[in-house]
């Protein structure tokens, strides 16, 4: 933390956050919160940097995209290219694909709630910054813990070397389909690796419901009005609205659970719309159908996220049976759907973890998944396609034109941080408000529960940006309660 | 428990199309030329647990990576040790810091390099999208790649 006025909080870096992220808090002059902005002073101009290259490219590019979630570009590029070629993968390279994307799901999950969102749970939020993280919580469980969480990363990482050609950075989706089968021999040995990953799944159910759930004080944190977030919910589904990371139609309900929308990829320009803020270089995307009505909560607002509780909420129920289970013992705890606790969110994503782990079993025993076909060749002229997955972070959306050589000429991609730009920043806003009060000393246990308020949506925001050009300094803008600036401080 | 064949690694660092941050890359590239085919060289665009995957096994690592401090002319070579790799880098924009990396592999009894020589090269934050290193990075690559070779004539490679 540092103060470079009475009336400036500021934290910066923002701790366990993929990219770089600034927060400024601005207080009235009672010494309450006047208002709280996220600054994200990082640019990448990805978007066009991929213009004027072979589509075909984009599974392996978009890879670089970020550090932490390759695998969800990979396969969001590679389904937007089966558009752009007008084919539909055969179903055996469907279900590999799948596959990997829900190991993959399985692995990141359990990265963030042990290394990143959980430390504030299990170590405490108010404990020293220094220990909440994946070392405070192996001081704090014990050294077996860690064991479990390294062999089960062991797993998603020799999972993804076999099925994506390589640990990260996979290569194998390619327009039409995958480039590698799987014997029945590397499949017996998958199988076994995601047993264990479905255990690991039913621990960390555990581990959370001992750590958090059975702390009153925790639970009271989590339901506390700080934390609430009353706007719209979105997900991806299948046919029978449950959920689903790899293939389906966007759905959204509204603040009291009732469907909004549903739709399919390629209508996901009717839907969504990006709106521009001055403060922020970050688009904040909108329900279209409503318009731009502000950074309010409520059915009259345009406002969605898109994370695993958003999901679990968008959705009608889980595909597997464990996960169905836990699913409807965090809704029947929480009060009934939808849940707007934000901090839930980490229940969900536990829940999700298992179901990716349950899903993925399911798929390596399904006696398709050593067929040989496994691609379709792309014969049409390629054109315009929209690929959309789940990200762990939120609904990704990767949309291609090109010119009839497969060549782009237009590139857009919805991270799954950026659906959920507005919210986050509402909510640090909002936990700022209720934190800080009058009088308030502000030590780094508060500044940590006001991190905790974007930390539940798992945000990674070096892949969120898209404008350019290129290298940009940091601006720090102090406003008045008009928005004007009245001091501009830069590095 | 990985077993290596060799017991010393070169492992490269930074992203490919992030500019002056694939210098480590660079680098990395131009020892495998070089060195004796007792080392194994590794580029890699990655952070936290798979750089714990990549090294375990090792007895040796020279790692060669691009770094932000702001307190250095671009081009500048910092030659660190994991001691004092924590006090130089503010906390990592990744999932996981080396620092965060080498203490649990520590922790965990991870069989871990016993000795890692970190050579950093200083450059501006690398927020562009773009292929190719900087005229200030591409000038100062072969001193980051002699002092690589001074490290590792040392280990006889």
């Amino acid at each position: 933390m540092n103060e470079s006025n009475k009336k400036h909080i500021s934290i910066d870096p923002i701790t366990r956050l993929e990219g770089h992220g600034k927060i400024d808090i601005f207080l009235n002059n009672d010494g309450e919160v006047e208002n709280c902005y996220l600054m994200i002073p990082e640019l990448r101009g990805f978007e066009q940097f991929c213009v004027g290259r072979p589509v075909e490219e984009m599974p392996r590019i978009t890879t670089r995209l970020c550090g932490v979630c390759p695998e969800a570009h990979h396969i969001a590029s590679a389904k937007a290219c089966d558009a752009v070629y007008h084919i539909e993968p055969p179903s055996a390279g469907r279900k590999l694909r799948e596959l990997l994307y829900n190991v993959f799901f399985s692995g990141d999950h359990a990265l963030h709630f042990y290394a990143l969102g959980g430390p504030d749970f299990v170590v405490g939020p108010e404990a020293p910054a220094a220990e909440r993280n994946i070392l405070g919580v192996i001081a704090k469980v014990g050294v077996e813990i860690g064991k479990k969480v390294i062999q089960h990363r062991a797993h998603h990482s020799a999972i993804m070397e076999l099925l994506g050609g390589k640990k990260i950075h996979q290569v194998t989706s390619l327009p039409g389909g995958v480039s590698k089968g799987l014997t029945e021999e590397e499949r017996k040995g998958v199988e076994a690796r995601i047993v264990e990953m479905v255990e690991f799944g039913k621990f960390t159910i555990k581990v959370f419901d001992d750590i958090v759930l059975k702390n009153k004080a925790y639970v009271d944190l989590i339901l506390s009005d700080t934390y609430a977030m009353k706007i719209h919910s979105m997900g991806l589904v299948d046919e029978k609205n449950r959920v689903n990371f790899y293939d389906g139609k966007v759905r959204v309900v509204d603040c009291n659970g009732k469907e909004f929308v549903k739709y399919s990829p390629k209508e996901y320009l009717d839907n969504i719309a990006e709106h521009v803020e001055p403060w922020s270089y970050l688009k904040f995307p909108f329900l279209k159908k409503i318009g731009w009505k502000g950074f309010i909560e409520g059915n009259e607002g345009s406002i969605y996220w898109a994370t695993p509780l958003s999901r679990l909420n968008a959705a009608d129920g889980m595909a597997t049976p464990l996960a169905q289970a836990e699913y409807e013992r965090m809704y029947k705890t929480l009060g009934g759907k939808p849940v707007h606790a934000t901090l839930a969110t980490h229940w969900a994503r536990v829940i999700e973890l298992l179901y990716a782990s349950e899903r993925a079993l399911e798929l390596v025993r399904d006696p398709e998944i050593t067929s040989p076909n496994i691609r379709a060749i792309p014969k049409e002229t390629p054109t315009e396609g929209v690929g959309i997955i789940e990200a762990p972070r939120g609904t990704l959306t990767h949309h291609y034109v090109t010119d009839e050589r497969g060549i782009l000429t237009k590139v857009n991609l919805i991270v799954g941080t950026t659906n959920n730009n507005a919210p986050i920043a509402m909510s640090v806003k909002k936990a700022a408000q209720g934190l800080i009060k009058k009088g308030t000393v502000v030590s780094d246990g508060i500044l940590n529960k006001i991190e905790m308020a974007f930390r539940a949506y798992d945000p990674c925001f070096g892949c969120a940006t898209h404008t350019l050009p290129g290298q940009m300094p940091l601006v720090v803008n102090i406003r008045n309660k008009d928005g004007e600036i009245i001091q501009e401080l830069k590095r | 428990m990985s077993v290596r064949q060799n017991k010393i690694l070169v492992l490269g660092l930074g992203n490919d199309i992030l500019g002056d941050d694939a210098v480590g890359l660079h680098a990395a590239r131009e020892l495998q030329k070089v060195i004796q085919d007792n080392a194994d060289v590794v580029e890699a665009v990655i952070s936290g647990f798979e750089i714990m995957d990549v090294l375990e096994g090792y007895e040796k690592v020279l790692l060669l990576d691009a770094v932000v401090t702001n307190q250095h002319p671009t081009g500048t070579i910092l030659e660190l040790s994991k001691e004092q790799f924590k006090n130089v880098v503010a906390i990592s924009p990744h999932y996981m810091g080396l620092p965060e990396v080498f203490l649990l592999a520590e922790e965990m009894k991870i069989n871990f390099p016993k000795e890692i020589r970190i050579l950093a090269m200083e450059i501006k934050p690398p927020y562009e999208v773009r292929e190719g290193l900087s005229a200030d990075v591409m000038n100062a690559l072969p001193d980051l790649i002699s002092k690589g070779k001074e490290v590792l004539s040392k280990w006889s490679c």
